[in-house]
């Protein structure tokens, strides 16, 4: 096995994805809406197959609106918005982008997987286990079946919180932290402090067990 | 077509940076969360920096948009509770395809978790929280 990159590396390296994929997608960085993208596949690729129509077609969106907001709340609703109509002819705003269809998601997810599993064979780091590593089987206490129940756990943490805090390490680490949202601020002193708390306690645990 | 190449690339990177980092290895990541080892975190308060100068650059030059994400009630118990998870399994959600292109094959049932953890929420939000995230969907 090789060294890993020394900090100063890794932190201009990751930094370097962070930037480069604002620049090239044109979104912030977030790995956990790639997941719930996916996750909710169906939905999302309805959505943006309608997304994608509506661009194409403005005029008929426009329609369906108007049809929609004369059956909901009648001819005087309309009207009113006759007055506005020149406001609609506008072009759309910039903040409406190219609707992402959860198939790229998913290329993204799986190129994570692919560039991953290519460095880790160039730089000698592959190897195939069951396990996640001996101190991950240490501290979980054990058997095979400890070991996969323990990361299944993790694993449903790890997307119920994400999922709820509406970000994750990439969204609200990185992306968010280097915008300076403050939401995003609270959300890694939060996930950090918890992850450095459940830590310890494990570490505790091992050593008052005889661990090294 | 484009779109899907620039996902691609960028997940290709990605992967490759986060594998020669070692966030994917659960050694590593302990060491960092019991502070007896700060490669981890030093990596991790760099990544941000450099990106911060560069998008603030970028705001400044550029007028690159400023897109924060909302603050909702979730964002506090949610992200407790991903650390949580994370310090157990070793895994964020860009992670554990990192582990299993190392040939981490228990990395499975992390990502079994994940999945099902992410749907799950989507059910427990509609049912029993439903507070607004500011964005559609959740």
């Amino acid at each position: 096995m090789t060294e890993y990159w020394p900090w100063w590396l890794g932190g201009l390296g990751l930094g370097a994805v962070v930037v480069g994929f604002r620049l090239l997608v044109g979104r912030p960085l977030g790995v956990s809406g790639s997941w719930a993208k996916v996750a909710f596949w169906r939905r999302e690729a309805a959505a943006a197959r309608e997304a994608a129509a509506m661009a194409d077609n403005r005029a008929a969106a426009q329609d369906a609106f108007l049809a929609e907001t004369l059956a909901e709340f009648g001819e005087d609703a309309v009207a009113q918005l006759g007055m506005e109509a020149p406001a609609a002819e506008k072009p759309a705003p910039a903040a409406a982008r190219e609707a992402v269809p959860p198939a790229a998601h998913l290329v993204f997810l799986l190129s994570i997987f692919a560039g991953a599993l290519l460095m880790a064979v160039v730089a000698g780091d592959f190897s195939p286990r069951l396990e996640l590593s001996d101190l991950h089987t240490a501290l979980a206490a054990g058997s095979p079946w400890q070991v996969w129940f323990s990361l299944f756990m993790g694993g449903l943490m790890v997307g119920v919180g994400t999922q709820m805090a509406g970000g994750c390490t990439s969204g609200h680490g990185l992306s968010g932290c280097a915008m300076f949202a403050p939401t995003s601020l609270l959300a890694t002193a939060a996930f950090f402090a918890s992850a450095v708390a459940v830590s310890l306690v494990l570490e505790l645990l091992y050593r008052a067990g005889g661990g090294a | 077509m484009k779109q899907y190449l620039k996902y691609a690339a960028m997940g290709l990177a990605m992967g490759a940076v986060l594998q020669r980092i070692g966030f994917a290895d659960y050694d590593e990541v302990h060491r960092m969360f019991i502070f007896s080892d700060l490669r981890l975190l030093f990596t991790f308060v760099l990544a941000v920096a450099f990106s911060a100068t560069v998008f603030f650059a970028l705001r400044l030059l550029r007028g690159m948009a400023y897109e924060p994400k909302p603050y909702h009630p979730g964002v506090v118990p949610g992200s407790i509770t991903f650390g949580f998870g994370w310090a157990i399994c070793g895994a964020c959600p860009a992670i554990v395809f990192v582990q299993l292109g190392e040939g981490k094959i228990a990395a499975l049932a992390t990502l079994a978790g994940i999945l099902l953890g992410v749907r799950l929420y989507r059910v427990l939000h509609a049912r029993y929280l439903q507070w607004d995230t500011g964005s559609c969907g959740i």
